[in-house]
């Protein structure tokens, strides 16, 4: 936003970002296209783009002038490719959410514009109309960090009406934040599934030729439309290269690094595939596999109690804070702890116990739930004393399952089961989340 | 060389844009070291690039040319010298704040003014060269001046960027590219098209060579200034040319490009008139099927392919000769082989040598349906490969009708020509950088600068006056060697006219007898004439340190200990002179200097002959 000031000196010009103007002061004297300032900064500077493609600022004051031109201002619009059907390809339904894979740059003014059409996206990438024919839902466009329980639940939906309409295999764009999170809810809420469902998204934005997002895209369609893989997976880089993506079950992956590529691990498990952007798919470990038998309708299960919190144990962490949820009527805690799925028992000062608060929560009815922050390994409850004192309060040791999916799998069970069927099933494998057992190369 | 008047009549235009490093500690916007040269290879980061939409939506031609290659890229990554960020794995961290000093401390030189605000851009870049597949830059200077002789050139823009990254190997499919120099901080300066000779860009380059050089905090040594010429003339488009190895050159290297542009005007005007024109690409694979020469045949067993095209009106046109040795058909090649063929087969060549029959001529020509005053040409290869090749002759034989391209073209320092590149990109590729804000200027610190901006006539004059010899003060001016003299004068107030004839003849004279000179580090040389200044050693003595090559200042006083250079003054050199067998005063001198050439100093010697 510009200043008062400036805005009200646009205004009297006629002059609006994106016209072209001559602005003039004993500094600077040139044409250029008035571009939008962003929201941030000095908001007295005038950007404007000068025929060399390059920006500047200069300072509006009171020598300033600025002078609306009479050349207009080339149209912009995103270049677009035809769709074409092709009857001997699948039918992949795209469903597109938001997030930097999703978006595009106004080249001018650095602005975002959301993807709306697969005429667009098939310019970006036309390798996409020789995997698919392609139907694209626009679901919605929401930052992944600003998306909860209620975009699951119409992202499952999403995924329904894919394959009532014909669908092979559904790909599904969303932002990488807490696509973890997303692909956790889908594996729970799609029973019965019987046909891909691959989430995919993007480390770079798909204004810069080198964005991972066309890798991962191309990847993502051939998993849909190609395997025989009936999970929720998330299809994204396999290393820094743009020549293999690795295909990881939903409940088994987390985004691990802020920013690379390959971002995404498998977390106790190994991917179900490497894809090569050439298409070639390698199955490396064990996966439930499409029942040819059997149509792609799938049964959702879209229940959820939002009211379930996930805590961290750390060194001199107050445990009141179990407590406080209690009081908030939350009907589900995870709890990362250290280690095997430590919480302090015997600290040298007794409030920083978490007994008799964990205690308190479960006697209260409240389904509590032990994770590791280690991430990889399975969680134990007999190997040191303390384990046991914990285990002894009615707290569940989640297996080998990552924390976030444990959350997530806590508020589907609270929101479709009994609090007693919740207890039984919280450690118990439904999709994959939990392994019996663990295979030595499972870690970095 | 041509006289002034030719180039006023052909309408001569000539701008520079030239590059320079920056001796930063670290790159532009992330934290790595930015001036180690050797550094351990630690991975390879294999990505391919795509054209994307530019600014009006549209794919640049540049762009879509480069993307049309399908090229794949491997990145290799170093240790110290490259991180997340130029792996394209980070977001760039802040501006370096030492290149932005430096970068304003040369706007100020050219007496440039700078804008309020300086807005950090994406400038697309699908050579590979840039992992991101942009290169960060900002305008951060404008209307300033450069003084040649007596002339004034205007430097409409100097820019601070990010280098690219170091070209190790580039082919039609795959280029390899070293991460340890990409992002360094690079500065452009550009003139406008003012200079009206090639020998007057030559001068202009020169010049602004050395008003980097004078800022002192700029990288030397091979490619680290980069010269590109803009050069075109009345009836022609705007020509890039890029990799000159040495100034030396560059006059006749422009003075051919004019030639070039000129003849293909006249090319074009004979087009012209002619009503020349070029046919679609002919798949002609069958009429070769049974062909003697070697090359197509060897092509066709591999199930490769041989396209053609008929060229309109083009007979003895392709052979045309626009520069020593090359021919429009040249041309047409260089821009078929970047699909990776080895080149094309036109019909103004000598198409015996070739080997072919009367026969596939003759079909050939039916074929194409050519008439009289027709030409063809051909290109052979893989069939993906193939298809691109007789696209892009394509493309270039119907440029020819229009004259001259616009195009980068690459100067060829034996050949004193240039050869094509790549389209000339276009303006739509840049849009800001949105991963960082904007910087504010400091205006207080640019004024500051303004006052006290480097002057190079006055710094001649300073010079002449300290070294006390015109024509080594008008050389320190015009070398590397200034800022290493600058500080060893600084910190050691040795004797300026010694420092510099060390620094500029005796340095030389090594050089050439095959000492690593190049490799003695700058603490060692103000470490050396520091043990001269203060009576440590002789100037006789300096030169055997130098041939030591001292890598560090420690090692100055090992070479010293080692070779037994420490100087023999005041008592004992007494001592010495007064147990000379020698009758006379020469004979003493004599004597002594040739048992103590390299620890007596001569002048000290005689001081103490003489007060005897």
């Amino acid at each position: 936003m510009y200043s008062k000031e400036i805005e009200q000196v646009l205004k009297k010009g006629k002059i609006t970002p994106g016209n072209y103007v001559h602005v003039a002061n004993p500094n600077f004297s040139s044409d250029g296209v008035l571009i939008p300032r962003p929201n941030f900064g000095d908001e007295s500077i005038l950007v404007l783009k000068l025929s060399n493609g390059y920006n500047v600022g200069i300072r509006y004051d009171a020598k300033t002038k600025i002078i609306k031109l009479n050349k207009v201002a080339a149209k912009f619009s995103f270049p677009e490719n035809k769709l074409k059907f092709d009857k001997s390809k699948p039918k992949v339904t795209l469903i597109t959410t938001g997030g930097t894979i999703g978006s595009k740059v106004d080249y001018r003014t650095g602005g975002v514009h959301m993807l709306l059409k697969p005429e667009e996206l098939l310019y970006d990438v036309p390798e996409l109309s020789r995997i698919a024919n392609v139907e694209v839902n626009n679901l919605f466009s929401i930052a992944s960090e600003d998306m909860g329980y209620k975009q699951w639940q119409d992202l499952a939906k999403g995924v329904e009406s894919a394959f009532e309409n014909g669908s092979r295999g559904v790909v599904i764009f969303t932002g990488t934040d807490t696509m973890h999170y997303i692909s956790s809810a889908l594996s729970f809420m799609l029973e019965r599934l019987n046909g891909p469902v691959v989430i995919t998204g993007a480390q770079r934005s798909s204004d810069r030729g080198s964005s991972d997002a066309f890798m991962n895209m191309i990847c993502a369609f051939h998993a849909a439309a190609e395997s025989d893989v009936a999970e929720v997976a998330v299809c994204m880089h396999t290393g820094s290269s743009d020549d293999t993506c690795s295909l990881m079950r939903g409940t088994k992956v987390r985004k691990m690094h802020t920013s690379r590529r390959d971002a995404f691990k498998p977390i106790n498990a190994r991917p179900i595939a490497k894809i090569s952007v050439e298409g070639r798919i390698d199955y490396i470990s064990e996966y439930k596999k499409i029942d040819a038998g059997k149509g792609r309708k799938v049964d959702l299960m879209t229940g959820f109690e939002p009211k379930v919190a996930l805590v961290k144990f750390y060194p001199n962490s107050d445990p009141e804070i179990l407590d406080y949820y209690v009081e908030k009527e939350y009907k589900g805690i995870i709890i990362e702890g250290t280690g095997l799925g430590h919480m302090a028992v015997n600290p040298t000062e007794a409030k920083y116990s978490w007994i008799a608060p964990l205690k308190k929560a479960v006697g209260k009815g409240v389904v509590v739930g032990i994770t590791s922050q280690c991430l990889f390994g399975r969680v134990h409850t007999k190997v040191y004393s303390n384990l046991r004192i914990i285990s002894n309060t009615g707290a569940i040791y989640c297996e080998d399952m990552l924390p976030e999916v444990a959350l997530v799998k806590l508020g589907f069970l609270l929101g479709n089961y009994k609090t007693e069927e919740v207890k039984r099933m919280l450690n118990r494998n439904i999709v994959g989340e939990i392994t019996a057992r663990t295979e030595v190369d499972w870690f970095v | 060389m041509h006289d002034e008047k030719y180039y006023k009549d052909i309408g001569f235009m000539c701008g520079l844009e030239i590059h320079q490093r920056l001796a930063t500690k670290e790159k532009l916007f992330c934290r790595c070291n930015a001036m180690l040269e050797k550094d351990a290879q630690i991975a390879e980061i294999n990505r391919r690039q795509r054209a994307v939409a530019g600014e009006l939506g549209k794919v640049d031609t540049a762009t879509e040319f480069e993307s049309h290659r399908q090229r794949s890229f491997t990145y290799q990554v170093f240790r110290n010298t490259s991180c997340l960020v130029d792996a394209d794995e980070e977001p760039p961290h802040e501006l370096n704040n030492e290149a932005l000093e430096v970068a304003m401390k040369i706007t100020a030189s050219f007496g440039a003014k700078i804008p309020d605000e300086i807005e950090p851009m994406r400038k697309e870049v699908v050579d590979g060269s840039d992992p991101s597949a942009f290169q960060r830059t900002m305008l951060i200077g404008y209307s300033g001046t450069l003084k040649v002789g007596k002339k004034e050139i205007n430097v409409p823009s100097i820019f601070l960027e990010e280098e690219s990254s170091g070209i190790v190997s580039v082919d039609a499919n795959k280029g390899v590219y070293s991460l340890n120099r990409f992002g360094i901080p690079l500065v452009e300066v550009d003139t406008d098209p003012e200079i009206s000779n090639p020998n007057e860009a030559k001068e202009a380059a020169e010049r602004i060579g050395l008003m980097l050089r004078l800022t002192g905090n700029v990288q030397r040594g091979i490619g680290s200034i980069r010269q590109d010429v803009n050069v075109s003339i009345k009836e022609g488009t705007r020509v890039e040319i890029k990799g000159f190895q040495d100034l030396g050159t560059m006059p006749d290297i422009i003075e051919n490009e004019v030639e070039r542009q000129v003849n293909l005007v006249k090319i074009r005007d004979m087009l012209k008139k002619r009503k020349a024109g070029v046919s679609e690409p002919f798949d002609v694979t069958d009429i070769f099927a049974k062909t003697e020469i070697k090359l197509i045949r060897k092509n066709i067993s591999e199930s490769g392919k041989v396209y053609a095209l008929r060229l309109k009106g083009f007979e003895q046109i392709i052979g045309y000769e626009i520069n020593p040795g090359r021919r429009l058909g040249s041309e047409i090649s260089d821009y078929a082989k970047l699909a990776g063929v080895g080149g094309i087969i036109h019909s103004d060549e000598d198409l015996d040598a070739y080997g072919f029959s009367n026969k596939e001529i003759m079909e050939l020509r039916q074929r194409l349906g050519m008439k009289p005053g027709d030409a063809f040409l051909l290109v052979s290869g893989k069939k993906d490969i193939c298809e691109s090749a007789i696209k892009y002759a394509k493309t270039r034989a119907e440029l020819a009708l229009t004259g001259v391209p616009g195009e980068v073209r690459g100067a060829d320092s034996k050949l004193l020509i240039t050869r094509f590149q790549r389209p000339l990109p276009g303006g739509s590729r840049m849009y800001p950088e949105t991963d960082t804000t904007p910087v504010l200027a400091d205006r207080n610190y640019y004024n500051d600068l303004l006052l006290d901006r480097i002057d190079a006539d006055a710094i001649l004059k300073k010079l002449k006056k300290e070294i006390k010899n015109n024509q080594l003060a008008e050389q320190m001016l015009w070398s590397p060697q200034i800022s290493l003299y600058d500080r060893i004068i600084y910190v050691t107030h040795a004797d300026p006219a010694v420092v510099a004839s060390i620094l500029l003849e005796k340095l030389k004279e090594l050089k050439r007898s095959g000492v690593d000179v190049d490799s003695i580090s700058e603490e060692a040389f103000v470490e050396i004439f520091q043990s001269y200044k203060t009576g440590i050693i002789t100037k006789a003595a300096m030169e055997v340190i130098i041939k030591s090559v001292p890598k560090r200042a420690a090692e100055v006083a090992e070479i010293i200990k080692r070779h037994n250079l420490k100087r023999i003054s005041g008592k004992e050199l007494e001592n010495i002179a007064a147990n000379a067998k020698g009758e006379s005063r020469q004979d003493k001198i004599t004597e002594i200097m040739s048992k103590y050439r390299l620890t007596v100093d001569g002048s000290e010697l005689l001081g103490i002959l003489d007060k005897k």
